[in-house]
């Protein structure tokens, strides 16, 4: 028998893909989720309210995306 | 049966002590980042870690599933044979762990139950093809370079997006967020490992008759007996090592961190969910050597990243010897407990020894947290 054939090859495809997708996903929603709150904050300080809303409207967004991908991870694992 | 009862229960004392060690050894790699990047104090990391390694156990069954189906054949299992492998485990988690190498406890026990298996029922009883190489060998390589590859692409992401930012708040926001990326890490790390234990449990259960071989479910006494034995490992602590993956491998940032437990719980618990019995250990140093090489080779510590490389190559077959070498000294004693009984004594000396002249060296609380 080859090596091909005893690889369970979508098992394996799949771990690669979601493992690519939710770790390099999961950082980067969380990186905007900073950058949207940081930017919000100094922009609410400087007196620019609607530019700090929208940078507030991405990093809500992004802290959103980050606990929906958790908690779709967790859900889909104890199925 | 009498005999054999109490062969079962020492054997199932052996696997929750390899489980403890297991805790003991691995878990220390789960904290390391969070402390290295002052996310969270030392006994806090390692109190957060043990409670959601213990609520991990509960997540999945698929990784005890392959441990207790498809290593070896469950039908030719016996409680020596399991036990001797537990031993070959635990003999190289204490030695590495002496020697502060970051080693893995999964491929330890796979390659005591296969070492002992083999001298004990022969080659033909030992699943090499789809089971040793399919789904321990492969992912052995696999996970740690996709962990290295998603850890190093979400750094160079997560550089580009918050690079113009002032460095306070993003440090200030990566070490709140290390606190969720460690916790998953910890999730990741009980739910992986500690479903090894309960497969080996199975087995020795298997053995004794009261699981059927063809579905070696583990009851839900297991479940609970693995989950605490591992989180109270986790307590205790493996001081030494966290020492190695916190900060000799590279000095990280706080993003660093986060981009490296992000990437290891990832690969984790994808893997959980495919049944592979992966080991914790070389997937988490694969995203901290990632987040450190996406952003400067040199800033990685090849030398002791090569050590921990080696000790990964040496893990299956010296846990194999250790386990063939238990198995042919315990059947000396007949196939009862007697030969348990003698092994186990000898293994809880030699952890007595190992353990008091680390405590001699100093490798205490007080240690790691001046590292």
């Amino acid at each position: 028998m080859s090596v091909a054939a005893i690889i369970d090859w979508d098992a394996l495809l799949t771990v690669i893909w979601a493992s690519a997708v939710a770790g390099v996903g999961v950082t980067a929603a969380f990186g905007f989720a900073i950058l949207g709150g940081t930017r919000a904050l100094e922009l609410g300080r400087e007196g620019r309210p609607g530019e700090a809303a929208l940078f507030g409207a991405v990093g809500g967004l992004g802290a959103v995306a980050v606990i929906a991908a958790i908690v779709f991870g967790i859900v889909v694992l104890s199925e | 049966m009498e005999g054999e009862l109490l062969t079962v229960i020492i054997v199932v004392a052996t696997a929750l002590a390899f489980d403890f060690t297991n805790g003991f050894h691995d878990t220390a790699n789960v904290v390391a980042t969070s402390i290295s990047t002052r996310a969270m104090a030392p006994r806090l990391a390692v109190g957060y870690a043990a409670i959601l390694n213990f609520a991990g156990a509960f997540i999945s069954l698929e990784v005890a599933a392959t441990v207790a189906n498809d290593v070896v054949d469950p039908g030719d299992i016996t409680l020596l044979v399991v036990f001797a492998g537990l031993i070959g485990a635990i003999a190289w988690n204490l030695i590495t762990w002496y020697f502060g190498l970051p080693s893995s406890s999964s491929h330890a026990l796979i390659g005591g139950i296969v070492g002992a298996m083999l001298v004990a029922q022969g080659p033909d009883t030992i699943f090499f093809g789809e089971g040793i190489v399919g789904k321990v060998m492969l992912p052995a390589v696999v996970a740690p370079t996709l962990a290295f590859a998603v850890a190093g692409i979400s750094i160079l992401l997560l550089y580009r997006i918050v690079g113009r930012l002032r460095p306070g708040p993003v440090t200030g926001g990566f070490r709140g967020g290390q606190i969720i990326s460690g916790g998953l890490l910890a999730l990741a790390h009980g739910t992986n490992d500690a479903q090894k234990t309960m497969g080996v449990i199975a087995l020795a259960l298997v053995a004794y008759g009261s699981l059927p071989a063809g579905d070696p479910t583990p009851p839900f006494w297991v479940v609970v007996s693995a989950a605490a034995a591992i989180a109270l490992g986790t307590y205790a602590g493996g001081w030494r090592i966290i020492k190695t993956m916190g900060s000799r491998i590279h000095k990280m940032d706080s993003a660093q961190g986060f981009a490296a437990q992000g990437a290891g719980a990832a690969v984790i618990l994808a893997s959980s969910h495919g049944g592979f019995p992966l080991s914790t250990t070389h997937t988490i140093s694969g995203a901290v050597i990632g987040s450190g090489a996406a952003k400067r080779l040199s800033a990685v510590r090849w030398g002791v990243a090569g050590n921990i490389v080696a000790a990964w190559i040496v893990t299956l077959p010296a846990a194999a010897g250790i386990g063939a070498l238990t198995y042919g000294v315990t059947r000396i004693f007949g196939t009862g407990a007697a030969g348990p009984i003698v092994v186990s004594a000898l293994i809880l000396a030699g952890s007595a020894v190992l353990f008091s002249r680390r405590a001699q060296q100093g490798g205490g609380v007080a240690a790691a947290s001046e590292a």
